[in-house]
């Protein structure tokens, strides 16, 4: 308990209600000296929460002591480069500055988002499983939806950046990334954002869903502001994070790898970090405008004081629609890595395979209006994007082939990840297919803001994130804790997940097709969806419970799993050629690479060696 | 070879089944407009595309899962195949051909939604939270949606508040209406019948609830409607009083937020309203009589009832009789 | 590429603060004499380049630092190409900004005080002047050219921010350009207020700096922080060069 309360999660948490105490306190204090009213409905008014939200970060910040290094080199002192963290779980509730421990935390917490985001989604499902309203108000209904909306999201691109943060060190054979202390930062930054953002649910909530158009999410309550604030936060992790990676990619990469000799998530983590670090500024900006425009009366989007409502879409949107590209270029990333390792085959096309994520990235910024093609934008522009998003489709397809010829007398065998990984490609298969309609105008103005929205991105961020998500945890979680998940339960996930899912989403775009609108919490029995919203219900019933067994083998296989001390799944890749749990330092003795990184059937070759060992080999030779 | 001869066969049966599957299980709604051919036209050349990409590429990795599994007792490799720069140029180039097609035809079904005809029937549509509200050349508004079959209309809309989408799925199209400016929605109606119009663009609490009737009649009948409308709408305008004052409220979509039962909804009950006392946001207590009603039409933020948030209720455009029948009508609420 | 001597590295900071100076000049005469955006994009493109290749040294990115990934030389760049890239994203933001001001208000531009839009201007390019001084004083082990370098900088930038904050910002509000009026107003107050916030942050940046050289913390060889809160102030500097002409020298007065 003592270990707990002193921990850097602990202290920031008290300090984060104490600053937001004192900033509304602040506020408060100056409404009353200036005449204006002191209180409002949830007792503060909106500008001191604001104001308490933002400040309680700081002190989040200050309490958890993550900028201690930083404010020490500040003030002249000298720092120890790396600090060893002391042994038991203790170090997960601190501030470590190894990125192993780091991308655990971040994979942690985007577990519980995924808990908590999903567990919104069964309570307003069950509200839907019937056409009149059940038990939720509709004010709820909103807030709920909304609050999956940007928790999912949240959620996905914390385990994204859990995944690579973990992996990409030591898929390139270094010791940590390039600013350890950044990427401590970068992850605990993303606690109070979680905070801020949950805590709409006590101030009125909002109902804007996650993309927070005005002039509606101008006056919403209260709670509208914590999102904007929440989201505005979470996205510091981002970008910090992006920059990282980039950094610790083109610098510290082992003797030897050059450019085409890296393994592939690699090329999908550059790719995607690319992305996190600059687009994710546009979503910070379109929010502060809106907070503004609140706070200030800052018409920005105001068309009474000469604003436009569809530049908040164009700012937001710029982000956005990247923001997918982070979602899924990581997972396809894991897919295109596992792929050689259970067929026993090079990746098909590696070269191809690396442009593409980064042709998809780079298209991926062109794009954005297509969600807007019926909001009212300059009708001129709609051809334009709907050809840009087309050419999607062509890196994308490469991908799709590329796995398929990877496949292709292959010598396969399907674990668990396997499984994960095959799933993810079906998945993301009728994600993709489903976006030429979306992208084409003449059907879109058809399908936007329906349930056929929600189908196809729910297959794209499933195949994309979800399933290769769990399949690198599967994987990889031997080289993190020295023992395997269970296989019989890691099947019973994926048997049990995968068709539920896939009935869900081709529901979900059966019943958008036929006028089913998106974010409603009510529809028109006339409509004749109810026996569809019933089984869509049982449906993510179903996928909860089989999020529940994968919840339960993995925390259960920490202590309990069976022993899995080496190259478990006879991988080339630079991190199975050492022991698990990987050592402290990752590599003790730094490696080279020699050769390509899935060169599996060719005899006698290698990709990685450990510099001693050669140079000691060279000695007595 | 075989391999590929057996996967090809597969493929050439699957894509037309999946594509009939999609056909045939009518995924889409009855087509009632012109547009919706059209949109309709596009989208099967889409599904007949999906359907042959899905078993283009689930087929052969089907069958690489069931064929090329590893058989038990072999622990070797396979075969050392890195790649093809040919089969590689092959599946980018022609996937962008087939993209710029895609492209073309969705450019040419665009153009032709959009065919602006010159005899186009003009109709206002303004959009609220959380209602519909239709004003007709003929001098007279509704909150139905009444279009003569066979014949263009072009829909002019306007937002009082938020952003809001007008949608009806037999039509296809669907146009977001935006606060601060007109954007404008054609139609070509080809099937007489009831329709909904609901709307397709979160706009607050009661979004689900935001819809209304659209019919569709021959000519005839709609010229019918039209005169019966803008005389009673005249005489109702004449004779002034609470009749006039109901039939504003209910166009205007007020009674979203303002109920008549004593229910608290967005706004204040007006059962009972009308001569009450009523405690305002600051505490203070006024009574609301006529000048207290007028004000809270043409400036609803002077004065907020204690209980709910300032800053929802829109600025209407009503002229000073219309008011004064609103009034007319409050009083009649007890 | 590191300048033989001292007086030509100060020499040439000297040159180039003449090149901006003058293309600030020529910026202006051509806003009032021809109102033609490209122009100006063309002239604000020039100057950014100066700053980023003289003043911020962009070229070292390009910098070889060996091979030994823990030697002072390493670390540095890769702390280098840090710092740029955190500039490439907070760019995104500013970019943003000017999407928003040119979406929002065309091609009019608020009323302002072209006296004062020149005057904090001029102090902003001065004080990158100084703070290139300063960088290249240290950079040769000069301590007092340093420590002068950094002050009149952090006075020319407090300058800057008090002739924002405390006198434009008024007088915009007095003559009717005021946050909460327009949506023009808005954004010029945000485009002002986020680029015055980046100040205060260089500002303090600037101290930490200034407070550790005076304290012997740097030499010619190891002045990493100075070389960072010089990039940091000249992005800065950059910003308000399209800032500039954005806000007060395109298009006409609405």
């Amino acid at each position: 308990m003592q270990k707990f309360l002193a921990s850097a999660l602990a202290r920031g948490l008290a300090w984060q209600l104490g600053g937001w105490l004192v900033g509304a306190g602040m506020v408060t204090g100056i409404r009353l000296l200036m005449g204006l009213s002191p209180l409002g409905l949830f007792f503060f008014t909106e500008p001191a929460w604001v104001f308490g939200g933002f400040l309680g970060v700081l002190a989040f910040v200050a309490g958890s002591r993550i900028v201690d290094d930083w404010t020490k080199w500040a003030k002249g002192e000298q720092i120890p480069d790396h600090r060893d963290d002391p042994p038991g779980w203790g170090k997960y509730i601190g501030v470590s500055l190894d990125h192993k421990v780091i991308g655990i935390q971040y994979t942690i917490t985007s577990l519980l988002l995924l808990v908590v985001g999903g567990s919104f989604a069964l309570v307003f499902r069950t509200e839907l499983s019937r056409s009149g309203m059940q038990f939720l108000s509709l004010q709820w209904y909103n807030t709920l939806m909304s609050l999956h909306g940007i928790g999912m999201i949240i959620g996905i691109l914390l385990g994204v950046a859990g995944v690579m943060n973990y992996l990409v060190p030591m898929l390139i054979g270094a010791q940590d990334m390039a600013f350890p202390r950044l990427n401590a930062f970068s992850f605990w930054i993303a606690v109070p954002a979680v905070v801020l953002l949950l805590s709409s649910l006590a101030l009125g909530g909002f109902d804007t869903g996650w993309t927070g158009y005005p002039p509606l999410s101008a006056r919403g309550p209260v709670g509208t502001q914590m999102f904007f604030l929440g989201v505005f936060t979470a996205g510091w992790s981002s970008i910090l994070g992006g920059l990282n990676l980039i950094a610790t990619t083109l610098r510290l990469r082992a003797r030897g790898m050059t450019a085409f000799r890296m393994p592939i998530l690699v090329w999908a983590a550059l790719a995607t970090s690319l992305i996190t670090l600059t687009a994710t500024q546009l979503i910070g900006l379109s929010f502060q405008l809106v907070v503004f425009q609140r706070l200030f009366g800052m018409g920005f989007f105001d068309p009474a004081k000469g604003g436009n409502p569809v530049l908040f879409q164009h700012l937001f949107w710029f982000y956005s629609h990247p923001a997918v590209y982070v979602f899924v270029l990581p997972g396809l990333g894991v897919i295109s890595e596992l792929l050689p390792v259970f067929v026993r085959k090079p990746l098909y096309g590696y070269r191809w395979i690396a442009m593409s994520s980064l042709g998809i990235a780079l298209v991926g910024f062109l794009v954005w209006a297509h969600h807007m093609f019926a909001s009212g934008m300059n009708s001129y522009l709609q051809v334009p994007f709907m050809y840009s998003t087309l050419l999607v489709a062509v890196p994308t397809g490469v991908k799709f082939f590329s796995w398929v010829a990877t496949v292709w007398k292959g010598k396969i065998d399907m674990p668990t990840p396997m499984l994960f990984v095959l799933g993810g490609i079906v998945v993301f298969l009728l994600g993709g297919l489903s976006g030429p309609p979306n992208a084409t105008v003449a059907t879109d103005l058809h399908l936007t803001d329906t349930y056929f929205i929600v189908g196809h991105f729910h297959d794209t961020i499933f195949g994309g994130y979800v399933f290769p998500f769990f399949a690198a945890i599967y994987y990889w979680f031997p080289k993190a804790t020295g023992r395997r998940m269970d296989e019989k339960l890691g099947k019973l996930h994926f048997w049990l997940m995968t068709p539920s899912f896939l009935t869900l989403t081709l529901l979900m775009m059966r019943v958008g097709l036929l006028g089913m609108r998106r974010r409603i919490a009510d529809y028109d029995p006339a409509l004749g969806f109810d026996g569809y919203h019933l089984l869509m219900t049982i449906a993510g019933y179903l996928i909860a419970l089989s999020v529940a067994i994968f919840l339960f083998n993995l925390f259960r296989s920490i202590k309990r799993g069976e022993k899995a001390e080496g190259n478990l799944w006879n991988s080339r890749s630079p991190e199975w050629q050492v022991s698990s749990p990987m050592p402290a330092h990752n590599f003790d003795e730094p490696i080279e690479v020699v050769g390509e990184p899935y060169d599996y059937g060719l005899a006698g070759s290698q990709y990685t060696r450990f510099v001693q060992a050669a140079q000691n080999k060279d000695l007595h030779s | 070879m075989r391999h590929f001869i057996i996967v090809g066969v597969f493929i050439a049966l699957i894509s037309p089944v999946i594509y009939l599957g999609i056909a045939a299980n009518n995924v889409m709604p009855i087509q009632a407009s012109l547009q919706a051919l059209t949109v309709d036209w596009m989208w099967n050349v889409d599904a007949a595309a999906i359907s042959f990409l899905f078993s283009l590429i689930m087929v052969p990795l089907i069958y690489s899962l069931v064929v090329f599994r590893r058989r038990k007792g072999d622990v070797g490799d396979a075969e050392h195949v890195e790649g093809s720069t040919r089969l590689e140029v092959t599946w980018t180039v022609v996937p962008l051909l087939v993209v710029s097609v895609f492209a073309y035809l969705g450019a040419y079904t665009l153009g032709e939604t959009r065919i602006a005809a010159p005899d186009a029937l003009g109709i206002g549509v303004t959009a609220m939270q959380w209602d519909w509200r239709f004003e007709y050349g003929e001098g007279f508004a509704s909150n139905e949606l009444h279009l003569p079959v066979n014949r263009q209309a072009v829909l002019r809309m306007q937002s009082l508040d938020v952003i809001h989408s007008f949608w009806v799925p037999e039509f296809r199209i669907k146009q977001d209406v935006v606060p601060g400016r007109v954007t404008e929605y054609r139609i070509t109606p080809v099937r007489v019948g009831r329709y909904k119009v609901r709307c397709a663009e979160m706009c607050g609490v009661s979004h689900s609830y935001m819809e209304r009737s659209v019919i569709v009649s021959s000519q005839a009948d709609y010229d019918a409607w039209v005169l019966e409308q803008a005389a009673a709408a005249a005489a109702l305008l004449a004779q002034g009083g609470p009749e006039s004052g109901k039939a504003i409220v209910s166009q205007n979509g007020c009674l979203a937020c303002h109920s008549i039962d004593g229910t608290a909804l967005t706004g204040p009950t007006w059962r009972g309203l009308y001569g009450s006392s009523v405690e305002l946001s600051d505490s203070s207590m006024v009574a609301a009589d006529e000048a207290y009603l007028i004000e809270s039409v043409a400036n609803p933020a002077a004065k907020v009832v204690l209980g709910f948030q300032p800053g929802i209720m829109p600025q209407y455009s009503l002229t000073e009789s219309q008011v004064n029948d609103v009034v007319a009508y409050l009083a009649t609420l007890k | 590429m590191k300048l033989p001597d001292k007086a030509s590295a100060l020499q040439q900071g000297v040159i180039i603060f003449v090149f901006l100076a003058v293309l600030t000049a020529l910026e202006f005469l051509i806003a009032v004499a021809i109102e033609t955006i490209a122009l100006l994009a063309v002239v604000a493109v020039m100057k950014v380049g100066l700053v980023a290749y003289y003043y911020m040294h962009i070229h070292k990115l390009g910098e070889d630092a060996g091979e030994d990934r823990h030697s002072v030389a390493y670390r540095t760049a890769t702390s280098r190409l840090g710092l740029w890239l955190f500039l490439l994203s907070d760019s995104f933001v500013f970019g943003g900004l000017a999407v928003a001001r040119f979406n929002l208000l065309g091609f009019t531009r608020p009323h302002l005080s072209q006296v004062l839009g020149l005057a904090v201007t001029s102090i902003l390019l001065l004080s990158s002047f100084f703070m290139n001084r300063a960088e290249a004083s240290m950079a040769h082990d000069d301590r007092k050219g340093f420590g002068i370098g950094m002050v009149v900088t952090l006075m020319l930038g407090i300058a800057f921010v008090a002739g924002v904050l405390g006198v434009e910002w008024p007088t915009a509000i007095a003559e009717g350009v005021s946050p909460s009026a327009s949506a023009g107003g808005a954004i010029f107050f945000m485009m002002t207020g986020m680029h015055a916030l980046h100040v205060i942050t260089g500002l303090v940046l600037l101290g930490i700096v200034w407070r550790n050289g005076s304290r012997g913390l740097y030499s010619a060889d190891r002045h990493w922080a100075v070389e960072a809160a010089a990039v940091y102030w000249h992005f800065v500097d950059v910003v308000w060069i399209f800032f500039y002409p954005a806000l007060y020298l395109v298009g006409r007065v609405a």
